[in-house]
């Protein structure tokens, strides 16, 4: 059989108890018919190369945690996981910077830089699962984004293994670099389409000496209202960290208010957050309820946040997340449009969105037909702000359906170019990313 | 059809300026094209064949096409204040200066982005924003006079990077002239994390090899409450570069943190916006937090305790804007201002994890006796982006070839530390072989690799960025000829 | 390869191997050492600004002077356009971190363009009609200005507007004609036999005053008032009668001879002065220069040092010595443009502001780049009539529309921003700093002004 053929060639590769046979008919999809779980670099780029010259596929996964995201073969030959090579590589607490191994799982990093009063200033979705390299790979970001950037503001260095073996590096280990291209950008949200991460090199942020988060409820929900409000904080010198609006049913899980709220998030030390909580109280417009959480209680609010949506997969009920990105404002319209299609399409919907960044994330659980057909129209109306959906999660059987990325950009020959160059015989992650790279 | 007022026999230049339209949108003599034969960096020079100024995009895309069909070399230009030679006709190029495309097309404030065409100056942009409260965040010392297009090819730094980060994190989107004249537009809306590989990022600090941009969808950001600039003199720099590391280490995010050593202080002094430094300090960091006011006296307490610690002789903040511009403009002016203590000065752009900074200054100190020239070191500190001056008098036979030796030396320093060879004023030609010190043979082609999906037949801005692969010694050897052919 | 070069290059008079300058007066090797190409002075370059062309920058004029000087570029036609275009507005000076003195390396650039290639055609006729036949001549300029007093006086102005006689004037001769300011008798004239025009009260100061050449016979009103300002703060004043054109536009043509002769005849007529005072901006930076014309002459060095020491602009003079206060109220809303002479040429800036702000009633509104050249330029605007006009189109965007006066410390500049004022259809006073503090004495004496 091809697996055991397979099989007997991983394991001149890798030790053999780092092998395991693929799980077939996995409702996510994204399957190896061998499973391996490097240790070393070494090992990564053996099984690169023994794919590259053999014709073999390799999909690569950290944790698991965005199997739901992207790719339209049910299976690779080789499923190459990172989730036992992990470990951090260097920690320079004096030059706050931190090179770690791709699998290194992200809650475990921040609680270990915290006894430093450190931080990585990303806060992904599922951070007890999910490892940096998934993070960077998939440019996963949360709410504070408005505060503190993504991926592409926070990674100062990688190594990757390219699909022929070979080992390269971008950027450094020192937080300013523009010597030869910005190569970092291009792997990062990548989809492990140009190269395995072997290892990430971020600059950190101190951790801040004091946090709220104010939540400020709108019992009648009038958009225009929270438009105005959010105009007016963005227009102050205030600096909040985030400014998510989240739909009445995310709140209710939440806070148990089920109306639409804004969480405001502040980070710095005492006194100015203090001051900043002020001034919001003194904006506060008529008509909302505000509650302010502090310290441990904020980070609780963030830490049910952040896995809030489940990873779950069930066969009856079909459960679907998007990414959309519009201009700033427009996320307002978003949150109203996923309202109107949770009760036309009868979807359970919970939706958020960073009114200083335009980023938005609908959650949506329902019959597959109906999830179906409320993507498409929300792609219809995201199209119409000049903004994208992306499927960040969805069973693989409905990606044949609706496309993950939606259409192809009109540059998409530079994208298909640089896939080409980079990985001519196809190995990685074929077909899950945009236009089918 | 000729264009009026064109003199000249070369059917290139008669249908550059057919394209361009009329007479004043080309030059092509020789005199004229003296002033284009280098830019910030005046190493090197190279006449260009032509000089051509569109108006617009199409104009660029036009002019672009027409060089890719007749395989003329061809490049972008700004204003011309790049210090690593990146705007340099090295192959006789048809220059394509941007300055005329210079339009602010609009600002959003309430999504806070503007759109300008790349000739547009980077300090017109806050200037443009600043009645609302608003600001452009990069600010490279040439702010007064550079491009925001040439900003986005070298991904420009600045002293605020610190806190803010570099041009690449403040561009949202770009209309790009693809290198076979083809437009595409890249981050539409200046909606962030477009599907699709990260071009944007790509793009910005490529040197002008990719494609030339012709609008940039950039961010803006609402001014900070307060500000607070400390100035801080010490009498050994290793007390001043231990202050560095500390106030980093301390988990203060400064706004800006920049240090001067004696020799660059005699130069700003000397020139046209003193300060009165005192004259025997050894260093000063100038150091400025931002934020909101209720927070910033605890941060300025905990700098000035920091810096007390490492025995600081004088430190006090700024008590007027007008003081604390004066300071800036101080600062700012660094690298021009060494014209006033030495005919000429090679200025180098290593960058260091930040707790090295003592030990990188003592071994480019070692360099300076080593090769005889005085090296003033004028830099961003709080990111350990240094900036060796080296101080030469091109007269004096040899004494440039051991400039730009010492310069490499320095890079050398800094590459040894686990650093880079350049921060923010790019490779261009001046630093095309020191990428050694820092990529191999296998990642100098992956990145060539990516160069060629836009730039195939390498007639965009060719022979910057990059070394030969394997032919190092021989590029050398050819630069060194070259050199002494042109002093 | 054009034919008007001159291949200088084997001359024996060149200073260098190398050097395609004439060895007399040759631009000065030190002033462009210290040029780093840094790109400072780009934004502050008038004709970068609107041609957006390098050779037309301060950093490529000098790169181009240095060239020359390197023997990469012969002085020709090519090299001459540049170097002619420049406003000579000094702003670049002020930009410039390394205090390089561009304006000085151009006017002996200047110097070596007509050395090497004499003026011929309209340009040289004109150029050499103002230059040496009218402004180093006072009679002959008083004639002129009796003309110009008999074109305004007798209806021939109204005649040639109405007849539209004008419309086959050349543009930029309409637009100076729309603007020509009412001509008075000159102060030179009307002081002939006075030795010393006594300060009113004790005095407590001499000081000579330097006329002008142009100035007395088209503003010899604003020398009327700067007389009328220094005799009521105790200064006695001289008009010393050998004193000619202080020979800036001269040397800003390249006629670096007859400035050198204009600059004698100064120094010998204010030889027993203890200060000048000079009250347009574009004269006192000329006579403060007057050391670099004899670069090469050590005795008139020294003089010319002496004699620049001396030379005071009515604003900071008064501003330095103290003077009396008006205490009349003018009530005006104005703006202040500062001439380029002024402002990068002496670093004058606030002494006139402060001189203006000190009139009561007086309101000033911020002009953007108020130290921004007019185009005016001296005889700049009629040797590059284009040019002069899109630099004055770039200034008037920043003149703000809400004032009654826009007053300014150089008569140049005057006539350029009138014609300014004149072609945007506005209706703003052009006025001269001392002349509004002139009034607001006038005023306070009873007299009625404005």
């Amino acid at each position: 059989m091809i697996t055991a053929e397979l099989l007997s060639e991983v394991k001149a590769l890798i030790q053999e108890d780092r092998i395991v046979e693929g799980e077939n008919d996995h409702l996510l999809g994204n399957n190896g018919l061998v499973k391996v779980y490097p240790q070393t670099e070494e090992e990564i780029s053996a099984i690169l190369k023994y794919a590259n010259e053999n014709g073999k596929k390799v999909f690569v996964e950290g944790n698991g945690t965005k199997r739901g995201f992207g790719g339209l073969s049910e299976s690779a030959d080789i499923l190459l996981s990172l989730a036992d090579y992990k470990g951090i590589v260097e920690h320079v607490v004096g030059d706050m910077t931190l090179t770690v191994k791709a699998g290194t799982n992200f809650k475990k990093l921040q609680d270990y830089l915290a006894e430093h009063k450190q931080k990585i200033s990303l806060d992904p979705f599922h951070p007890e699962a999910a490892t940096i390299g998934g993070i960077v790979s998939s440019n996963d970001s949360g709410p504070k984004r408005l505060g503190y950037g993504s991926s592409r503001d926070v990674v100062i260095g990688l190594r990757i293994v390219y699909p022929d073996g070979k080992v390269i590096r971008s950027g450094g280990r020192v937080v300013k670099n523009v010597a030869g291209y910005d190569m970092n950008k291009l792997f990062i949200g990548s989809m492990g389409t140009l190269g395995v991460f072997s290892e990430v090199t971020v600059k950190l942020r101190p951790l801040p000496k004091y946090e709220s988060l104010i939540l400020l409820f709108f019992p009648q929900g009038n958009m225009e209202e929270i438009k105005a409000f959010a105009q007016k904080l963005l227009d102050s010198t205030m600096e909040p960290v985030t400014l998510e609006l989240l739909s009445p049913a995310l709140s209710e899980g939440l806070t148990g208010q089920s109306c639409y709220t804004l969480a405001i998030g502040l980070e710095d030390v005492e006194t100015s957050v203090q001051y900043q909580e002020n001034f919001i109280k003194s904006i506060q417009p008529e008509n909302t309820n505000m509650k302010i959480l502090t310290l441990t209680d904020a980070q609780a609010f963030w830490n049910q946040f952040y896995s809030l949506h489940s990873l779950e997969s069930e066969s009856l009920i079909t459960s679907a997340s998007l990414k959309i990105g519009v201009v700033n404002m427009d996320v307002t319209q978003v949150m109203k449009e996923s309202q109107l299609l949770g009760d036309s399409h009868h979807l359970e919907v919970q939706a958020h969105g960073g009114l200083g960044h335009g980023l938005c994330q609908v959650n949506l659980k329902g019959s597959k037909e109906d999830v179906v057909s409320a993507i498409q129209q929300m792609r219809e109306t995201v199209a119409g702000l000049g903004g994208y959906v992306v499927i960040k999660h969805l069973p693989f059987a409905l990606r044949q359906e609706v496309d993950t990325w939606g259409p192809k950009p009109a540059h998409f020959f530079l994208l298909e170019g640089i896939k080409s160059k980079v990985d001519p015989n196809k190995v990685l992650n074929p077909k899950r990313f945009v236009g089918g790279i | 059809m000729a264009v009026k007022g064109i003199k000249s026999k070369d059917r290139h230049i008669l249908n550059l300026a057919n394209i361009v339209g009329d007479a004043r949108s080309i030059i092509y003599h020789k005199e004229d094209l003296i002033a284009y034969d280098c830019d910030g960096f005046t190493l090197h020079k190279h006449l260009p064949k032509a000089v051509v100024f569109p108006n617009n995009t199409d104009d660029v895309a036009a002019l672009v096409k027409y060089c890719s069909d007749n395989q003329l070399p061809f490049l972008a230009r700004g204003a011309g204040t790049g210090l690593s030679g990146g705007a340099i006709p090295l192959n006789g190029e048809v220059i394509i200066s941007m300055v005329r495309m210079k339009k602010l097309l609009s600002v959003d404030f309430e999504n806070r982005r503007a759109v300008v065409q790349p000739g547009f100056v980077n300090l017109k942009l806050t200037n443009s924003i600043a009645d609302k409260g608003y600001y452009y965040a990069p600010d490279p010392s040439s702010q007064y006079c550079c491009t925001i297009g040439g900003n986005v090819a070298e991904n420009a730094g600045g002293a605020h990077c610190l806190k803010y980060g570099v041009t690449t994190n403040h561009i949202l989107g770009l209309e790009v002239v693809l290198p076979n004249g083809e437009i595409v537009e890249i981050g539409a809306n200046g909606i962030p994390d477009a599907p699709g590989y990260d071009l944007l990022g790509l793009l910005t600090g490529s040197e002008g090899t990719l494609g030339i941009v012709t609008k940039i969808t950039v961010r803006i950001l609402k001014n900070p409450e307060a500000k607070k600039t400390v100035l801080a003199y010490f009498d050994k720099v290793e007390d001043g570069s231990q202050a560095v590391s500390d106030i980093i280490s301390a988990g203060i995010v400064p706004a800006a943190l920049e240090m001067m050593d004696k020799i660059a202080i005699e130069g700003v002094e000397a020139a046209a916006f003193p300060v009165g430094h005192p004259k025997d300090i050894e260093a000063f960091l100038l150091i400025e937090v931002d934020g909101i006011e209720a927070g910033l006296d605890e941060q300025i307490n905990n700098i000035m305790e920091v810096c007390k610690k490492r025995n600081v002789r004088e430190v006090r903040a700024a008590e007027t804007e007008e003081e604390r511009a004066r300071w800036w403009a101080n600062r700012k002016t660094g690298f021009g201002a060494m014209g006033a203590i030495s005919p000429d000065y090679l200025v180098q752009d290593g960058v260091i994890p930040r707790s090295r900074l003592p030990e990188v200054l003592n071994n480019i100190n070692n360099i300076s006796q080593e090769y005889g020239l005085r090296i003033a070191n004028i830099f961003h500190a709080g990111d350990g982006n240094l900036h060796p001056l080296v101080l030469f008098d091109a007269r004096i036979p040899g004494q440039r070839e051991a400039a730009l030796e010492a310069g490499s030396a320095c890079l050398q320093a800094c590459a040894d530390v686990g650093g880079t060879i350049t921060g923010e004023h790019g490779v261009g030609v001046e630093k095309r072989e020191e990428m050694r010190f820092v990529f191999t043979d296998e990642e100098i082609i992956a990145q060539t690799d990516i160069r060629e999906v836009f730039n195939p037949f390498n007639l965009l801005n060719a022979g910057k960025l990059f070394p030969t692969p394997g032919r190092c010694v021989e590029i050398k050897r050819e630069l060194k000829e070259k050199e002494t052919a042109i002093s | 390869m054009s034919v008007t070069e001159i291949d200088l290059k084997r001359d024996p008079a060149c200073t260098t191997g190398l050097s395609n300058y004439l060895a007399k007066d040759h631009p000065d090797e030190n002033k462009w050492a210290d040029c780093v190409h840094c790109g400072m002075c780009l934004e502050s370059c008038p004709t970068y600004e609107i041609t957006g062309q390098e050779q037309h920058s301060p950093r490529g004029r000098v790169h181009l002077i240095k060239s020359v000087a390197e023997g990469k570029l012969n002085v020709n036609e090519f090299f001459m356009d540049p170097i002619f275009a420049c406003l000579d507005c000094r702003a670049c000076t002020t930009a410039c971190p390394a205090d390089v003195e561009v304006g000085g390396l151009i006017e002996e650039a200047r110097g070596q363009v007509r050395q090497a290639m004499p003026l011929t055609g309209l340009k040289g006729t004109v150029s050499k009609m103002f230059l040496q036949g009218l402004f180093p001549h006072h009679n002959r300029l008083n004639s002129l200005g009796g003309l110009l007093r008999f074109y305004q006086k007798s209806g021939m102005q109204k005649v040639v507007r109405k007849t539209k006689l004008i419309n086959i004037m050349p543009q930029h001769l309409v637009d100076m004609e729309a603007i020509m300011p009412e001509v008075k008798e000159p102060v030179r004239k009307k002081y002939k036999n006075t030795d010393v025009i006594k300060a009113k009260g004790q005095t407590k100061n001499e000081v000579a005053m330097l006329t002008g050449c142009v100035m007395d016979v088209m503003f010899s009103d604003i020398n009327e008032a700067t007389i009328n300002v220094l005799t009521r703060n105790g200064n006695d004043v001289t008009i010393p009668k050998n004193q000619t054109c202080c020979g800036a536009l001269h040397v800003h043509a390249g006629d670096r001879d007859t400035g050198r002769k204009l600059a004698k005849q100064n120094i010998e007529a204010f030889k027993d002065s203890e200060k000048v005072i000079v009250n347009a901006a574009g004269c006192g930076c000329a006579l403060k220069e007057y050391p670099e014309l004899f670069r090469d002459d050590a005795e008139w060095y020294k003089k010319a040092e002496e004699f620049s020491a001396k030379i005071e602009d009515i604003s900071k003079y008064l501003y330095d010595t103290g003077y009396e206060k008006p205490k009349a109220e003018l009530n005006t809303r104005i703006t202040y443009h500062d001439a380029c002479h002024l402002a990068h040429g002496q670093g004058i800036r606030h002494e006139p502001r402060d001189l203006l702000l000190n009139i009561p009633g007086v309101e000033m509104v911020h002009m953007p780049n108020s130290d921004r050249c007019c185009g005016s330029a001296g005889i700049y605007n009629i040797t590059n009539p284009e040019m002069a006009s899109a630099v004055l189109e770039s200034k008037m965007q920043n003149v703000p529309e809400d004032v009654e006066m826009i007053s300014m410390g150089n008569p140049g500049c005057m006539l350029q921003m009138a014609m300014g004022v004149q072609k945007h259809g506005r209706n703003q006073k052009i006025v001269h700093t001392v002349q509004l503090l002139d009034w607001a004495y006038q005023k306070e004496d009873g007299k009625e002004v404005l």
